[in-house]
Formats: C-alpha cells, structure tokens, sequence
C-alpha cells in the first residue's frame, strides 16, 4: 500500500467516524461530508472517496441484514430474525428478502461479512465433507 | 418414558437444525500465490480459509482493513471478487504409521500413485515445542552408519545436527545413509524380538528441489528397502512457495506424533535455505519490511520454532532433526547459516576440496562439531575411536605444514603416515552405511595396527575386506558387540584371533 493510499485510507476513516451516529449511518451526516469534500478538495479527492464508499457500504452491510430463503417465508419468521440479531448486536437491524433455490430447503441470513446458515444445501456439503 | 425420548429427540434436533455461522471475505488482490481478501473480520492468526474450488490458504497478515493469505494448492481457478470462508481450524495434516513408504505433499495428500492414506488421527502443522520440563537429555546414540560421524561426531536421539556445505558436498546422500541406516538397523532389532528395541522412523522433507532429484532419493530409499520406514514430504521447486513454506512443518507435525506415542523418529529437512528463500518470497509479496539480505525480521524465528520442535520428551519418544543449510563458497557467515548453526545442536561440516580430493564423505573433521552427542556415543566406540578426532586434525595440520619442507623428523612422518591411512579408512561410498559392530571391528583394527603394513591406497579395500570376512565368519561376535555395546576383555581376546585369521588370508 502505497503512502498516498495510506493517508487516503486514514482520512476516509475520519469521514466515516462522523457519518455514524448512534451506530449507523446518518444520510444527512454522509450528505454533510460530501459537502465538504466539495468545498475543500482535499488531496487525493477520488481515492478518499473511493475508501469512503468502501467503509460506508461495509458499515451499511452491518446493518442490513439479506435473508436468502428456499421456500416460503413468514413475515413473523422475518420480524423475528431481525429482533434477533438486533439484540445480539445490539444495534438496529433492518432485513431484506431474497429468495435463493439454490439453498433448496431452508434460510441463509448474510450480515456483513457473517454468514449464518441453516439449510439444506449446506448440510449436505457438511456431510458429504465428513463422509 | 416416551416422552422423555421425544424431549430428547426435540433437543437433538434443535442442535443439528442450529444455524451454522460462517464469516466471510471477498478476494481484493490476488498475486503470486497470495491474496489480499476484504472482510474475513473474524478470522484468528494461522487459520484456514476455505477459497472457493477447493483451495485452502492461510491467513498470515491480519491487517486493519485487509487480510493477507498465502495458497495453498492450485490459484489459477481463483480470480477477484471470489467469496472465501473461514473454517475456523488450524492447519493440520494426517499423522501416524499409515504414511510410512508413503510419499505426500505438503498439506500430507499422496502424490505417489498408491491411492488414499488411512490415517486416523490428524496434528496441527504450528505447534509449540516442548518445554523445559517436558524435555530430558540427550543420552541414546542415533547411528548414522557412516563411520567418520558416528566415531568422531556421534549424534543422539533428539539432537539436532546441522549438515552444511556447498552444492553437490554430498550433504543429501549424508542424510540419506542415515535414514537407510535406521532402516537396517530397525530390521535387525525388531528380527530380534528385544521388547528393548525402539525402532526409529525417518521422515524426509524435500524443498524447493527438482522432482528429479527427489525421484532419485526416493528410488535410492526403495533400493535398500528403507521405504518401508519412511515418510517422503515433498515441495519440490515446481510448487508454490506456501506449500514450501509449510512442508517442514507438515513434516515436524508428522514425526511429533511418533515422539508423542513413545516411539522415536528422525526428519531431515532438505534444506532450509531454499525454506528461506520460499519465506522471502512470501514476506516480500506480502509487503512485510525485509532486512538483511531482504530476509523479513522473523527469519531466525521460522528456523527456531521449527527446530525447537525436536526433542527427547521425559517418557515418550524422540525427534531428532537433520537439517541441511547450502552454503556459497564455505561462506558459513551468511545470514541463514549463522542464524540456523545457532540454533542446531552442532554441525557436519562438509567441504568441496575434500569432496573433489575424493575423500567422501567429505567431512571437515576440524569444523564438524557435535555438542550433546558424545553423552549417547556408544562405550564401545569410545574405546576404539576416542582420539581420533584430534589425531586427524593433527594430521590435516601437520599435512598442510609439509607441503613446505621436504625434512621431516621420524616422529612427524609417523604421524603423517598414520593419518593418511586414518583418511582412507574413513571413506566410505553413498548408500552404503555400516553397522556399529563392523565400524567397532575396523576401527580396533586401525588401533592394533592391522593395516599398518599395507600401501596406502590399499587401506580401503583392506578394511572392507576385514567386514566381509567377519559378517561371513565370525556373525556371533559381531552380535556381542552390539548386544555388550563395549569392547571387554573377552571380545578383545576374540577379536585378535579374528583379525589375524583374516590377515593371513588377505595378504595371502
Ligand atoms: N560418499 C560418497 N562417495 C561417492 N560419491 C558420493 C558420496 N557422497 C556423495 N556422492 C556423490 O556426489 C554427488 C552429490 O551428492 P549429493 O546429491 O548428496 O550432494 P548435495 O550436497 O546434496 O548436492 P545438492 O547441493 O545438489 O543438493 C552425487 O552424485 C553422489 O552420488
Ligand atoms: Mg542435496
């Protein structure tokens, strides 16, 4: 990593630091910091941004749980799951359907860079990776 | 009563229903067997990672916003963006007996043709070695079957003894004889029925050399039947450097298992400078800071912690190493061989003028130093070998000194004349290790003066002579020798009938 790149990292962090508030990201925070990316230019402007939106939609991932299911889904089984992970968590957590046939039975829910998963599919890979 | 079953039953299914947790990362950067991945936030120092086709890499730079993987196995299916998944496990490989005659790669997947290894349990590759209190001295002899080490450079079961030198010294084929010698040795002792016999098994771990050249090994093993007793570990130059990063590891894992349930092994690793090298180019993909000779800062660390694996544990077993350094000419100043000579417990010193002189084994008996082996060396070797070492460096001495002058006093010439036939008497070709009784019998002869009347250049063919005729003759005595261990009064007596029965019919 090259020391511009560095530098650049380093300041996107900063940017994002004061678009969270209260554990997830403020649109009028982030709208805020585009402005004064705006007004002063600072140096190396693309990279900073570029690092920005990373962090920003890894920080928006944290908190926006997608729900692959195989088979039907309940709008309780849905609200549970986001009351769930809201309490471990502990912050807000907002959930997404998306229907996945490739689970062939059962839910997958993806948050952040975690994977929880309870389907068949991956059983049968665990099983044929155990036999 | 059944619904006692039922509620059981209810628990169990709730437990194997449980969601499973898996964290993920997403390729970034990918080149020269290392990729860059996003995410992976939950991943722990050393774990495996699950790429995608079946690859497994391992994480080696937890950084702030990025993890750094080396992989191993093949990358050209992976590209960016690709999804990769912890697993949550160390590295491990298969251990136990079932990998003896076996030739594997570095994760210990054959690559001999011979179909799937039946191994029980597996080891983590990283361990730590044992502590101080585990451990207990050095005290049972590791023969080597060639006799200008085991007389003067004895090694013991758990030591570790470098083997050092130029290219083409002839440091593969040292280690190699050992490994046939343990073979032999394992043959006759467990022929024996002695519940006393420990049998050792040898582990040989190939880096960064050319198939070729390990086919040629290998093939060198099956020929003296010492397969059987051996595990071939093998990243050869062709593979990437994670998997020659890995293997001697892999290997030390393997022979850890034997020290663990009370058996004793040998490994030779071959050779960690090219371990090095493969390390470097990790380091420097990896963009870790380099220092001398663009080494990374841990460089003495990967050698230590490895070696450091080897020991003789209190009530169990043993791991002796032989690693192998490669030097450029002699130059035992280098950063890698100094760092590795600290850490062995001694070196075999092997030197190209020697070897090119033809005295082969090439070892250089004045830097050739073994520190913990003379507490294992054999009673019996003592008695027939114990001066010699300081006798031939005399020699090499006094030989170099007369080179200048053509005067010498009687005394200096018997000296001379005598190391010259000790030289002879040394040599021995590759793959042809000798039993500790023969080598007891050849040196008592040298003692006595047997070959004091011959030529010189006969010196060699005498002694071989020597160990034929008592191997057909005089088997008996040689099993006392190894069973007594020592020369007594009796085995003397014997001995002087056997040697002048043999010198009348070869000079005859
Ligand atoms: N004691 C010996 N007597 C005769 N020839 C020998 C002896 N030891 C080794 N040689 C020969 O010397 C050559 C080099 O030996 P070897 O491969 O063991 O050396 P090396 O130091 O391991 O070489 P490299 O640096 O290539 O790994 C081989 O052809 C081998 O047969
Ligand atoms: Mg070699």
């Amino acid at each position: 990593m090259s020391v511009q790149s560095k530098a650049a990292e380093q300041f996107a962090r900063q940017l994002l630091k004061l678009s969270v508030v209260d554990g997830s990201v403020s649109p009028s925070q982030v709208a805020g910091v585009l402005e004064y990316v705006e007004a002063h230019k600072p140096a190396n402007a693309v990279m900073v941004l570029n690092a920005y939106k990373r962090l920003v939609s890894a920080e928006l991932s944290r908190s926006a749980a997608i729900i692959e299911h195989a088979g039907p889904i309940s709008d309780a089984i849905q609200k549970s799951i986001a009351a769930t992970l809201t309490a471990k968590f502990k912050r807000t957590i907002t959930t997404t359907v998306k229907s996945n046939p490739d689970l062939l039975a059962g839910i997958r829910v993806r948050l952040g860079d975690d994977i929880f998963e309870s389907s068949l599919s991956s059983q049968l890979t665990s099983l044929a990776e155990n036999v | 009563m059944s619904t006692v079953l039922e509620q059981i039953e209810q628990q169990i299914a709730k437990l194997s229903a449980k969601a499973v947790r898996k964290n993920t990362g997403t390729i970034r950067t990918l080149a020269d067997g290392v990729a860059k991945i996003d995410g992976l936030s939950d991943v722990m120092y050393n774990e495996m990672v699950q790429f995608p086709g079946g690859a497994i890499g391992i994480a080696l730079n937890l950084e702030e916003n990025e993890v750094g993987c080396v992989i191993l196995g093949d990358v050209s299916q992976l590209k960016e963006g690709d999804e990769v998944k912890t697993t949550g496990k160390l590295l491990s490989v298969p251990v136990g007996k079932a990998l003896l005659g076996r030739a594997v790669d570095a994760l210990g997947q054959p690559i001999d043709g011979k179909g799937p290894i039946d191994a029980k349990e597996t080891y983590p590759v990283e361990k730590i070695a044992p502590g101080i209190i585990e451990r207990k001295s050095v005290t049972q002899p590791l023969l080597t079957g060639i006799m200008a080490i085991d007389s003067m450079i004895p090694i013991g079961r758990g030591q570790r003894e470098l083997i050092i030198g130029d290219r083409g010294t002839g440091k593969t084929t040292i280690a190699v004889d050992t490994i046939i010698n343990q073979a032999k040795i394992n043959k006759v002792g467990l022929a024996s029925g002695d519940p006393k016999f420990r049998p050792v098994y040898s582990i040989y771990v190939a880096i960064g050399q050319k198939n070729s050249n390990i086919v040629r090994t290998i093939a060198a093993l099956e020929n003296a039947g010492a397969l059987e007793y051996t595990i071939i570990v093998a990243a050869p130059a062709a593979d990437n450097a994670a998997n020659q990063y890995i293997a001697p590891y892999s290997g030390a894992s393997m022979g850890e298992w034997f020290m663990e349930n009370n058996m004793d092994s040998l490994i030779v690793y071959d050779d960690l400078s090219k371990h090095a090298v493969a390390y470097r180019q990790i380091s420097l993909i990896l963009k870790r800071p380099s220092g001398r000779e663009a080494y990374p800062g841990d460089v003495f660390y990967l050698h230590s912690r490895l070696l450091e694996r080897s020991a003789r544990l209190d009530g169990k077993g043993s791991l002796t190493a032989l690693p192998i350094i490669e030097t450029l000419a002699g130059d035992v100043s280098a950063y890698i061989p100094t760092n590795v000579i600290s850490i062995t417990d001694g070196q075999i010193f092997l030197e190209t003028d020697l070897f090119n002189q033809g005295i082969r084994p090439a070892v250089s008996v004045g830097l050739s130093v073994s520190r913990v082996g003379s507490a294992a060396q054999l009673k019996a070797t003592k008695q027939v070998a114990g001066k010699l070492k300081g006798e031939l460096a005399q020699f090499r001495e006094l030989a170099a000194f007369s080179q200048f002058g053509s005067d010498l006093d009687a005394k200096t010439k018997s000296q001379l004349d005598r190391g010259a036939r000790v030289v002879e008497l040394f040599k021995q070709p590759a793959f042809d290790p000798i039993s500790i009784e023969l080598q007891v019998v050849t040196l008592w002869a040298m003692q006595k003066g047997y070959y004091e009347n011959l030529t010189i250049s006969k010196v060699m063919s005498a002694a071989a002579s020597l160990r034929t005729f008592m191997t057909t003759r005089h088997d008996t005595l040689l099993t006392k020798i190894r069973t007594k261990a020592a020369v007594d009064a009796e085995i003397e007596a014997e001995l002087k009938t056997a040697c002048d029965s043999w010198q009348s019919t070869f000079s005859a």
